[in-house]
């Protein structure tokens, strides 16, 4: 779940943690983090006790940051040798922590209970596999839709996004939607709000539907300069920098981070943990699948998971803790918070994830995107490697430099970072 | 400043005792971390394997680092322009509050306002000032049928952040400089006055030298930070992903340690910060020598 969009905003919202614990003696007690919002929080305060009521003599204390301080504070802990037995992770993440020796070995525990993953979908689970198997676990699914606001589709007079949309239909209406609304002559709403730097919600998606592909990790090559890429490139720099129908992080800084929810775009790329943020808006809006490219038609997904830590006193208990977090009940439960699709094939299918009373849309339009979802990638060094590319791309898109000689730059800066992380 | 005043022997040890919490919170706090941070530059350590004695190479691959590079060449820039432009205004503001007319100290405050003020509050005002679209300063230039400038982007950025960072610490200079202001003799000016000497001039004969230590001082403080110019920056600048598009070394140091698991290029890149501060440091105190002024 690279839902950094959501994440950062719940993490305005609450800067702080919140931890909560209660102990007898005897009892082992478990430390679990996770990053998230108060909705996580509230909804752990629920589930932790009802993991207390169902593994008596264990004590669970959950402690939720925000995503920047999560990651900065679990460094430290783990560094220190304080770290919590159990802990959040996100795939793109994962190999940077594996590859240290953080992470417990999960692969004999998944062995002795070979039904355990039986219900999970197989590509959620692809992100976590190792050559010498598991060292965590996924716990949701993020796939990313196109969101579309119908006021302002009614108001310009153009049809709403189909399924047989492709990209070429999307820019034209994006052009069509991209307005000087008070005649002061600058641009004050813009067809498509797409994050352009990081690659989950939109360019990844795109490169892959022209055939392009993104980063061979094993082989520590950055692949984004090819020359399907580079169409999918020209495509994606004639919507920002010819039709200026997508507005810039510059541009779009006055109104948040999100100009879909500020009601400065009409359409967004973005992925299910936008939803509840979106839900509150004060105007109509739908969802569509990811228009096709030339060749296909591509979406990305990622997961968020559980790791446990491979200095744990306690792996026993701690893989209890993990198994319920991604097991059935407690499944439900967080399909209902609404930021992300279940792991489990059944519970995407039932009224739990499929009826979301706050959110009335199109769930199963996430689900069915599996069917043409690409993994994000999943690398040593992912983190580095994303900053490179983005500050590169950053030049492009702010129109310092060209895209062709960004992508230049990005390939060279990626391929050093890939070098180093082998 | 140097005191008359010294404890008497019997005074010495419970003196020593009063300052110990201070004293051990220094040695330890700030010496110890420096310590830390310059022996770490000479290891690898990604914080979750054990630490590797990597020798001199975390320095010596500095130069081939392109996000070191960018934030060494961005800071530069932004020092260079920042430095002489704090003194000046913050000269001469403190010369303008110098006087005692109604609401002098209600105006001082105004301008140390910024200096006590939530640095990620005042980051965001300025973004709505800079907006492209909206903007405060846009809206100034459209009404006079300019066109409106995209004080973010590539071109202008620096000029954008270094705005932002003077206002920020004219406050400040004001303070350092009105004390020095003020410890001035009046009968300098008196007897420049019976000389003849025009407003100017006393300026430039009377006022300055007297002043130089305060100048070099407040300069010294303001090349130290600019070197360390992070938040109101970060916050004009910052990307979705925690990215910036105006990275400063301060930036690159919390990004390659922290987010890059590389604690012994960032403990380098701090290194080479602080030699970069101390050089400057060196130079104010041989040009004060040469001005004849005490350091």
């Amino acid at each position: 779940m690279a839902d950094w969009l959501g994440r950062v905003s719940r993490g305005i919202a609450f800067a702080s943690s919140v931890l909560w614990c209660s102990t007898a003696l005897a009892d082992t007690e478990l430390r679990m983090t996770l990053f998230g919002g108060p909705v996580d929080i509230a909804v752990w305060q629920k589930l932790s006790a009802d993991f207390e009521k169902t593994h008596p003599g264990i004590k669970l204390k959950v402690e939720v940051n925000d995503w920047d301080s999560y990651w900065e504070k679990l460094r430290v802990l783990v560094a220190g040798g304080t770290a919590p037995d159990v802990f959040a992770m996100d795939a793109s993440n994962y190999p940077d922590w594996q590859a240290r020796g953080a992470l417990l070995k999960l692969q004999p525990f998944v062995d002795a209970e070979p039904d355990l993953l039986k219900g999970v979908f197989p590509i959620s689970l692809e992100a976590y596999k190792t050559p010498d198997g598991y060292y965590g676990l996924p716990r949701d699914i993020q796939t990313i839709a196109l969101f579309y606001n119908k006021d302002m589709f009614d108001a310009a007079g153009v049809a709403y996004p189909t399924d047989n949309w492709t990209w070429d239909d999307l820019r034209a209406a994006a052009k069509q939607l991209t307005k000087d609304k008070n005649g002061d002559g600058t641009i004050d709403q813009w067809g498509l709000f797409a994050e352009l730097i990081d690659m989950e919600v939109f360019w990844s998606s795109v490169l892959w539907s022209y055939g392009a592909e993104i980063v061979d990790g094993k082989n520590g090559k950055t692949l984004i300069g090819s020359a399907e890429a580079m169409k999918a490139w020209n495509f994606i720099a004639g919507m920002v920098l010819d039709d200026k129908s997508i507005p810039t992080s510059e541009q779009l800084r006055q109104f948040g981070l999100d100009g879909f929810q500020a009601g400065v775009t009409a359409m967004s790329v973005t992925g299910h943990w936008s939803v509840p943020d979106y839900t509150p808006a004060t105007f109509k809006w739908g969802v569509a699948p990811m228009p096709k490219g030339p060749v296909e038609r591509a979406t990305s997904i990622n997961s968020a998971g559980f790791t446990i830590s491979s200095t744990t006193q306690h792996p026993k208990e701690a893989w209890e803790l993990l198994k319920f977090a991604i097991g059935p009940h407690a499944q439900e439960e967080l399909a209902q918070v609404g930021y992300a699709i279940p792991i489990q094939e059944v519970i995407t299918a039932s009224p739990a994830y499929l009826v979301q009373e706050k959110a009335p849309i199109d769930h199963k339009l996430f689900v069915d995107a599996l069917a043409y979802a690409h993994l994000k990638p999943v690398f040593k060094g992912y983190e580095e490697w994303a900053s490179a590319v983005g500050d590169a791309l950053h030049r492009a898109w702010s129109g310092e430099i060209p895209i062709a000689d960004a992508i230049n730059e990005a390939v060279a800066a990626g391929d050093d970072v890939l070098a180093n992380n082998r | 400043m140097s005191s008359t005043l010294k404890p008497l022997r019997g005074e010495r040890a419970g003196l020593l005792l009063l300052l110990a919490p201070t004293l051990l919170g220094l040695a330890i706090g700030v010496f110890g971390s420096v310590l830390a941070t310059l022996a770490l530059s000479f290891f690898d350590w990604d914080m979750l394997t054990p630490i590797k004695w990597a020798g001199a190479t975390n320095y010596t691959s500095l130069p081939h680092d392109r996000m070191f590079s960018v934030a060494l060449v961005n800071t530069t820039l932004f020092s260079l322009i920042y430095v002489p432009l704090t003194l000046a205004i913050g000269f001469a503001v403190a010369c303008l509050m110098n006087r005692h007319i109604r609401g002098i100290s209600l105006l001082r405050a105004l301008f140390f306002l910024p200096v006590v003020s939530s640095p990620t509050a005042v980051g965001l005002l300025w973004s709505w000032i800079f907006a492209q679209d909206q903007g405060v300063l846009n809206s100034f230039i459209t009404a006079f049928g300019g066109n409106p400038v995209n004080w973010l982007g590539p071109k202008v950025i620096l000029y954008s952040v270094v705005i932002v960072n003077v206002w920020g610490a004219i406050g400040e200079g004001m303070i350092v400089f009105l004390a020095g202001l003020q410890a001035i003799p009046r009968e300098l000016y008196e007897a420049a006055r019976v000389d003849g000497a025009t407003a100017w001039q006393r300026l430039v004969h009377v006022t300055l030298p007297a002043m130089v230590p305060s100048l070099f001082f407040q300069g010294v403080l303001s090349t130290i930070h600019a070197f360390q110019a992070f938040d109101y920056i970060y916050m004009l600048t910052r990307l979705s992903n925690g990215n910036s598009t105006f990275p400063t070394l301060v930036f690159s140091v919390y990004r390659t340690g922290f987010r890059f698991f590389r604690m012994g290029d960032a403990a380098a890149q701090a290194v080479v910060l602080t030699v970069i501060i101390a050089l400057f440091t060196l130079f104010y105190i041989r040009i004060q020598k040469k001005f004849g002024a005490e350091a």
